[in-house]
């Protein structure tokens, strides 16, 4: 029995063919992954299933209905998360669930809604309030509402920690009947492998459609499989750290922060955080949603006043001499925060001009930042029109354009396809080679492993720092992603 | 109908919640109402004159005298031509008026006088006024001086009743209908954010994959708007008349009916220019430009309609607030009229069914039409 029935599907934006195509069938009670590099298709696809957006050509049945005209009667029997769950974010957690209980005309009962998201002590919070993990479960909880017949997730698990992964995998497990059917994007392929089908998008095509064990046994095995249907990943020389200077320094530490603590009110946001950050050396930020990773980011780069304690950027104390720390500072956001309307090449001048670059070096400069990011190409595109992938390297190219000492990656790859993000990382480790300082956070926990040193954090203080192995070894754990489940649960204890 | 109440429900605690609901709601309104009380004045003030008299003759500097006994006029004497042209130059004064030294001489023999009343013609109105003034003045003392066998008294008198507003005072019909310029910004404002707050935010995208239907969602919107927007109206109405004491001569229930007809079109175009845009900034922008510009300019509170070039005439046919100003008035200063009250409803009824329709149109059901 097949739940989704798609034949010859064929969507357009203007020139771009988003669906080209395609036809598919998702089996009822089973849960199918949908994997797909950036701008592949899969959240146009979904739209499309629930009728969001209309075909250009082609047949989509969803229970024997068609969205094009049954959209009403599809949406009673279906739950959708969207990528930007619409949580009301000045309503409470209960409020929520209450709007949309009662937006699908079903009963207040979120006893158990709330034991699965271990929200119960968070239900008069606002839910602008929550950390991102509490926020997915939470919008989680809301499309689970009312027992959908076909569940259709949009990458909930984006720029959510391993902790709270496994939260939300075990709340559709449970929270489902055996004949319900999921269809679940996402960018992480260890959910991918756990799922019963797996169907891959390229160029709104798909390349591939069976069960992921028959790809390949291990996650990792799978993860290269991907890669390989994918159109393959080779490693290149970074062209970004061959052309960059290399940095001379002469004192000890590049990064300091010494017992950085700030409070909010009676509360600890961040609480004694100490690290040193040797030239040359990538240092991860660990921790799960809400921890206080962003606030000692933003401590660090002067964004934020610190309660107490101070931070230093190639010696030079951020809060006496602000200008001059971020001076050796290149920022990369963990949202995109370039100018949308201005081109590649605009956004490029103008970074170039704030990070003090004279006039007359700046065109020379800009030529061969577009030379060396691969940006050429699209240096007259609008930036919001990029695919990801794009952006995320325009982003890296605006916070490198002054040769930094010193680079700060705020969750740089939330969102990114794996492709992308391994060649990402190849630019990183080569910089790093070149002796630019790195400090970064992600949840990605195989980004974890690139890392020479990592300081895990959770409710707003270190539980640990170590290389990778020492951090494995001390949890007596195989992977990363599992030692940093039982450190931040030993932690809990 | 649950759906709708869930929605309402929701509306109004982001109301609260949200402090710049309340601002545009009430302390927009209070700044405004400030400002055309104590900012905007169409009254004459106190202007400055200069007299210059060359005439030596006793009886003359009565006249000069009575220049200066004004509540409106002050008079500064002059010694020469040239300060006064200094002062015109600096304004310090707004006008000046010589008395030649012929003129007691002449009038004695029965000719005619003349004197020179000099203006500053870059502030039309005010010299207007001192034309005016120079001319009464002069007939005034005319009549009481000794050369008044000169004159024959005149047959007619004018007898001048201002109906509605005894003393003329402008802050009587500015206050009210400055009322209508602010529920229009205010009206337009306070819709024009929120269905393009649900685009910008995800939430949209949400709502239309639950059993909303098209009709709660504009529902949805217009009922909380149109709570707040009343009661936004009775703050306004009672600062009126409460603090600022313009006098009401109409029926309260009458009045609030009409104001809910208004109240329903504003929303109306607040509504569509946000489900048109689905961006908050472009739509706070755009509501600036089509609401508060319009209905500042082209409502006829301060510039009359009928001295309009014939296409803005016809354009105001469309602005809600030309309706409403010409009700509020004939409201607050005359009482309610039958006749003014069914053609404006009329008109707002008509206006506000059109945008309606257009809201109920352009919601759309899908992320693309």
């Amino acid at each position: 029995m097949n739940s989704i029935i798609i034949k010859n599907l064929t969507k357009k934006f203007g020139q771009i063919t988003a669906i080209n195509n395609l036809s598919l069938n998702i089996e009822e009670g089973k849960i199918t992954g949908l994997i797909g590099a950036d701008a592949s298709g899969k959240t146009t696809l979904i739209r499309l299933i629930i009728g969001l957006l209309k075909p250009d050509n082609g047949e989509i049945s969803i229970l024997n209905l068609n969205p094009g005209k049954q959209k009403s009667e599809i949406t009673k029997r279906i739950g959708y998360m969207p990528q930007k769950f619409g949580l009301y974010e000045d309503l409470t957690v209960i409020e929520n669930l209450k709007l949309y209980a009662d937006l699908k005309k079903q009963p207040y009962q979120f006893e158990k809604m709330l034991e699965f998201t271990k929200l119960s002590d968070f239900q008069d919070r606002l839910a602008g309030a929550l950390s991102g993990g509490m926020k997915q479960k939470l919008g989680l909880a809301c499309t689970l509402l009312g027992n959908p017949e076909v569940l259709l997730l949009d990458e909930p698990s984006v720029g959510v920690d391993p902790v709270s992964r496994i939260d939300l995998m075990k709340m559709v497990r449970e929270l489902i009947t055996p004949q319900t059917t999921v269809l679940w994007s996402t960018a992480y392929l260890d959910e991918a492998h756990s799922f019963d089908k797996a169907v891959i998008l390229d160029k709104g095509e798909v390349i591939f459609n069976g069960k992921p064990t028959d790809l390949a046994d291990t996650t990792k095995n799978f993860e290269n499989k991907v890669i390989e249907l994918m159109g393959g990943y080779k490693k290149e020389i970074s062209k970004i750290a061959e052309n960059y200077p290399t940095v001379e320094q002469n004192i000890e530490y590049s990064v300091e922060a010494d017992n950085l603590e700030k409070k909010y009110g009676d509360f600890y946001a961040v609480k004694n955080n100490t690290f040193c950050i040797k030239k040359g050396e990538i240092f991860g930020l660990l921790g799960p949603n809400g921890a206080g990773k962003s606030t000692s980011f933003k401590m660090m780069c002067g964004l934020i006043k610190p309660t107490s304690g101070s931070a230093k950027i190639m010696g030079i104390d951020i809060k006496e001499n602000p200008v001059k720390a971020r001076s050796n500072l290149g920022y990369m956001a963990q949202k995109f925060s370039l100018y949308g309307s201005l081109t590649v090449e605009q956004n490029l001048r103008f970074f170039a001009s704030v990070y003090g670059i004279g006039i007359l070096n700046r065109k020379e400069r800009i030529n061969e930042i577009l030379d060396i990011f691969d940006l050429r190409e699209i240096a007259n595109q609008k930036s919001e029109s990029l695919p990801l992938g794009y952006k995320q390297r325009l982003s890296m190219a605006c916070a490198l354009i002054h040769n930094p000492p010193v680079l700060f990656l705020d969750e740089p790859t939330s969102g990114v396809d794996i492709i992308a993000r391994h060649k990402f990382w190849n630019h990183i480790t080569a910089l790093a080679k070149k002796g630019v300082t790195i400090l970064v956070t992600t949840h990605f926990m195989d980004e974890a492993e690139f890392c020479d040193r990592i300081s895990l954090f959770y409710k707003g203080k270190t539980i640990t720092i170590g290389t990778p192995k020492e951090l494995k070894e001390k949890a007596n754990a195989k992977t990363m992603q599992e030692a940093f489940i039982k450190l931040v649960q030993e932690g809990d204890k | 109908m649950k759906i709708l109440l869930a929605l309402i429900k929701k509306e109004f605690k982001q109301i609260i919640r949200d402090p710049s609901s309340i601002i545009i709601a009430f302390v927009l309104p209070f700044i405004s109402i400030m400002i055309y009380m104590y900012g905007i004045n169409l009254d004459s003030v106190k202007v400055n004159i200069g007299i210059k008299n060359d005439d030596a003759n006793p009886e003359v500097t009565t006249l000069v005298e009575s220049f200066g006994k004004n509540k409106y006029i002050n008079s500064i004497p002059y010694d020469n031509e040239k300060d006064i042209t200094q002062a015109i130059t600096r304004s310090k004064i707004k006008g000046a008026v010589i008395i030649p030294n012929d003129f007691s001489k002449k009038l004695s023999k029965g000719e005619s006088s003349e004197i020179l009343v000099i203006t500053d013609g870059s502030e039309v109105n005010t010299a207007n006024y001192i034309q005016n003034y120079a001319s009464s003045i002069t007939n005034d003392w005319l009549m009481t001086s000794k050369y008044k066998y000169l004159v024959t008294p005149p047959i007619i008198n004018t007898e001048l009743r201002a109906w509605y507003n005894q003393d003329l005072n402008s802050h009587y019909f500015i206050l009210p209908g400055s009322i209508a310029i602010t529920m229009t910004l205010i009206g337009i404002l306070l819709t024009a954010l929120v269905v393009a707050r649900e685009w910008e935010r995800g939430t949209m995208e949400s709502l239309l994959s639950t059993q909303v239907r098209r009709i709660d969602i504009v529902l949805g919107k217009y009922i909380p708007y149109f709570c707040l927007g009343l009661t936004s109206m009775i703050f306004n109405v009672s600062m009126c008349i409460g603090v600022f004491k313009i006098p009401f001569r109409g029926n309260y229930f009458v009045f609030f009916l009409v104001s809910s007809l208004f109240l329903f079109t504003l929303l109306g175009i607040g509504l569509l220019i946000s489900s048109k845009l689905k961006n908050q900034f472009l739509a706070s922008q755009v509501s600036l430009g089509i609401g508060f510009l319009p209905a500042l300019l082209l409502s006829g509170l301060i510039f009359p309609i009928s001295s309009m070039p014939l296409f803005f005439q016809y354009l105001t046919g469309i602005l809600p607030p030309k309706y409403f100003i010409i009700f509020v008035e004939s409201e607050y200063m005359a009482g309610t009229i039958f006749e003014i009250v069914v053609i404006n409803s009329i008109f707002l009824t008509i206006l506000g069914t059109i945008l309606f329709i257009l809201v109920y149109k352009s919601t759309n059901m899908r992320l693309e039409k």
